[in-house]
C-alpha cells in the first residue's frame, strides 16, 4: 500500500503512470465501436494490459490503468457518473495482481512471473480472476448504487470481459515482456527505493482478504441481484418481497470495505526479482 | 480521427473557471441520480440541453447522438423489465417500471450530455490546472494530462501496427474466439514495448528541465474566480446539497416501485 502513494516523487514511476494510460486507453478507444452494454462497457481487447502491467510496473499499473480507464471514458463518449466507479474499480484491476503475487501460500509459484511452469500460470490465472471480479464487483455496484444499471448484467458481463482474455493472452504477454522489462531495468521494484516500497508483516492476510472479497463478494452481489435469499439475509431491508436493488446495495458495502482494507494490508513481495538476478 | 472535444467558442460558459464548471456539473449530475422519479432528471437534462445552447456545443452533443438514443432505449427496455410495481400495462412492463426506465434514461442522458458539454467548453490544460487547484498534486495531474496528449500519438502507431502486421497476413477476422483473441498479441505487444522503452529517455528529459526539483511551481495558466464563476460555484453546492436532502428524504420515489 504504502508504494501506492511513494510512487508520486519518482520521474520514473510518473513516466511509467503516464505510459500505461495513454496505451491503456489507446487500445480500449477503437473497440468503443463494438458495445456489449452501450454506454457502459465494449469488447476489451485491452484487458490483457492491466494484469501483465500490475506484475511489471505495480503502483504505476494502478494508477495507469485507471487514468487509461478514464481517458477511455472521455474520448470513448462514455464518460459519466459511473466513471468515478469505472476508475476505482480498475485501479483494483491494476493493485491486485502485483500485491496477490507470491502471497497466496500453497498457490503460489514463489517465484517470478516469467510463466514458466504450469504453477506460475495457474498463479497469474488466480491474481487475474481476483482482480478481474474485484472491478467487476466495484463497477457494477457502483452502477447499482446510483440506479443507473442492475448489478447482474453489468456484473457478469465485466467479469467475463476482465477475465477471458487476459487468461488466453496474459501468460504469453508476460513471457514476452517480463525478460526485456528486467533487462532495461524497469520493473517497479527494481526502480523504488526500498525504504518507499511497503514492509511488514500483513502481506498475506491483505492478500486472502483481497482474493476472498473479490471472489466471494461479486458471487454473493449476483446472487442477490438475482434475486437469490434477499429476505433470509436482509430481513429488515427485504419488506414486502422487495426486490435485489437494496440488498445488492447493502451486501456490497462491507465488500468495498474489506478490498479496502485488504488494500492496506497488503504488501507485495519484492524479493522474487532480486532472487532471479542472485541466480545469474 | 479526432479524440478531443473542445470546441473553441467565445461563449459565457468558455469563460467559466474549470473549478466553477467542473462543481457546477457535478451538482447536475448528482442532482439528476437523486430521484427516481423521471420530472427531476427531465429539468437537468433540459439545463445541460440549454447550456450547449450557450456554448455552441451542439456539434459534441453530434458525436454522441447515436450513443444517446441506443443508451436511453436501451436502459428503459432493460428496468422496464427488470423493476416492477402494482399497475400492470402490458406483460410484465408496470406502470412504476416504465416510469423508472424513463427516469433512469433521463438520468444517463444527462451524464453524458452534461459530461460533453463540460469537456467542449474546457481545454485539456485547464482541466488540469482546475484539478490541481482544487487540490490534486502536480505530479498526478502532470500524469494525467501527459496520458492525454500521448493517447493520440498511440492510437496512430497501434493503426501503423495493424497495417503492417496484416500486409504481412495476419487476419483477426478468422478463427474461432480463441484463435482470434490470439491473434490480436502481435498488435498489443509491439505498442506496449515501445512505449515503456521510452521511459528512461522521457524521465532524463523531464529531470533535465527540473521537474520535481521544487514542492511548489508557478503555473502560465492563471486561474481566478469572478462573480459569475462564484454563482456557479454557489448553485452547484446547492445543488449537490439538495440532492442528498431529496435522496434521504424520500421525496422524488415512484409509489409501489420494486426494483
Amino acid at each position: 500500500m504504502r508504494e501506492l502513494l511513494t510512487m508520486w516523487k519518482n520521474t520514473r514511476m510518473i513516466v511509467l503512470t503516464a505510459l500505461i494510460a495513454a496505451v491503456y486507453a489507446a487500445v480500449l478507444i477503437p473497440f468503443k465501436a463494438i458495445p456489449l452494454v452501450p454506454g457502459f462497457t465494449e469488447i476489451r481487447v485491452a484487458q490483457v494490459i492491466p494484469p501483465a502491467a500490475s506484475l511489471l510496473f505495480g503502483p504505476a499499473a494502478a494508477w495507469g490503468v485507471a487514468m487509461g480507464n478514464l481517458l477511455g471514458d472521455i474520448m470513448g463518449s462514455t464518460f459519466g457518473l459511473g466513471s468515478l466507479f469505472g476508475f476505482v474499480g480498475n485501479f483494483l484491476l491494476g493493485a491486485i495482481p502485483y500485491m496477490l503475487w507470491g502471497r497466496l501460500g500453497p498457490l503460489s509459484s514463489n517465484q517470478e512471473p516469467t510463466m514458466r511452469g504450469s504453477k506460475q500460470v495457474a498463479e497469474f490465472l488466480i491474481v487475474t480472476v481476483a482482480s478481474g471480479l474485484a472491478c467487476a464487483f466495484m463497477v457494477a455496484w457502483g452502477l447499482e448504487v446510483l440506479g443507473l444499471f442492475p448489478f447482474t448484467v453489468l456484473g457478469s458481463i465485466i467479469a467475463i470481459n476482465n477475465v477471458l482474455l487476459p487468461a488466453v493472452l496474459g501468460p504469453v504477454l508476460m513471457a514476452l515482456l517480463y525478460p526485456r522489462v528486467k533487462r532495461w531495468g524497469l520493473l517497479w521494484s527494481d526502480i523504488l527505493d526500498p525504504a518507499d516500497i511497503g514492509a511488514g508483516k500483513t502481506g498475506g492476510l491483505g492478500a486472502w482478504i483481497m482474493l476472498l472479497a473479490s471472489v466471494v463478494g461479486w458471487a454473493l452481489c449476483l446472487f442477490l441481484s438475482l434475486g437469490g435469499g434477499g429476505q433470509l439475509l436482509m430481513p429488515g431491508f427485504a419488506q414486502g418481497g422487495q426486490g435485489g436493488a437494496v440488498t445488492v446495495v447493502a451486501a456490497g458495502a462491507p465488500v468495498a470495505l474489506l478490498l479496502l482494507a485488504g488494500l492496506v494490508l497488503g504488501r507485495a513481495r519484492t524479493d522474487l526479482s532480486q532472487r532471479g538476478k542472485k541466480a545469474a | 480521427m479526432d479524440l478531443y472535444l473542445y470546441i473553441d467558442r467565445p461563449s459565457p460558459i468558455h469563460r467559466l473557471d474549470p473549478r466553477a464548471k467542473l462543481l457546477m456539473l457535478l451538482g447536475i449530475l448528482l442532482f439528476a441520480v437523486s430521484s427516481d422519479h423521471p420530472l427531476v432528471p427531465a429539468v437537468m437534462f433540459a439545463l445541460v440541453l440549454a447550456a450547449a445552447q450557450a456554448a455552441g456545443a451542439w456539434r459534441a452533443l453530434k458525436r454522441v447522438r447515436t450513443l444517446l438514443i441506443v443508451l436511453s432505449l436501451f436502459s428503459l427496455v432493460a428496468w422496464s423489465l427488470f423493476a416492477d410495481g402494482p399497475t400492470r400495462l402490458l406483460g410484465p412492463v408496470s406502470l412504476e417500471s416504465l416510469l423508472y426506465g424513463v427516469g433512469t434514461a433521463l438520468k444517463l442522458a444527462t451524464t453524458v450530455a452534461g459530461s460533453f458539454v463540460f469537456l467542449a467548453t474546457t481545454r485539456n490544460e485547464a482541466i488540469a490546472t482546475g484539478l490541481i487547484r482544487l487540490g490534486l498534486p502536480y505530479n498526478a495531474a502532470f500524469a494525467f494530462s501527459t496520458a492525454l496528449r500521448l493517447v493520440p500519438t498511440f492510437v496512430g502507431a497501434g493503426a501503423t501496427i495493424v497495417q503492417a502486421q496484416r500486409s504481412r497476413g495476419l487476419d483477426v477476422e478468422s478463427g474461432n474466439i480463441i484463435q482470434r483473441m490470439k491473434k490480436y498479441l502481435p498488435l498489443i505487444v509491439p505498442i506496449f514495448a515501445s512505449a515503456i522503452r521510452s521511459t528512461n529517455h522521457l524521465s532524463m528529459a523531464l529531470e533535465s528541465k527540473g521537474f520535481g526539483a521544487r514542492r511548489q511551481r508557478t503555473f502560465y495558466l492563471q486561474l481566478h474566480l469572478g462573480a459569475a464563476d462564484w454563482m456557479m460555484v454557489c448553485t452547484g453546492l446547492l445543488l449537490i446539497a439538495a440532492s442528498f436532502l431529496l435522496r434521504f428524504s424520500g421525496y422524488g420515489k415512484i409509489s409501489g416501485l420494486l426494483t
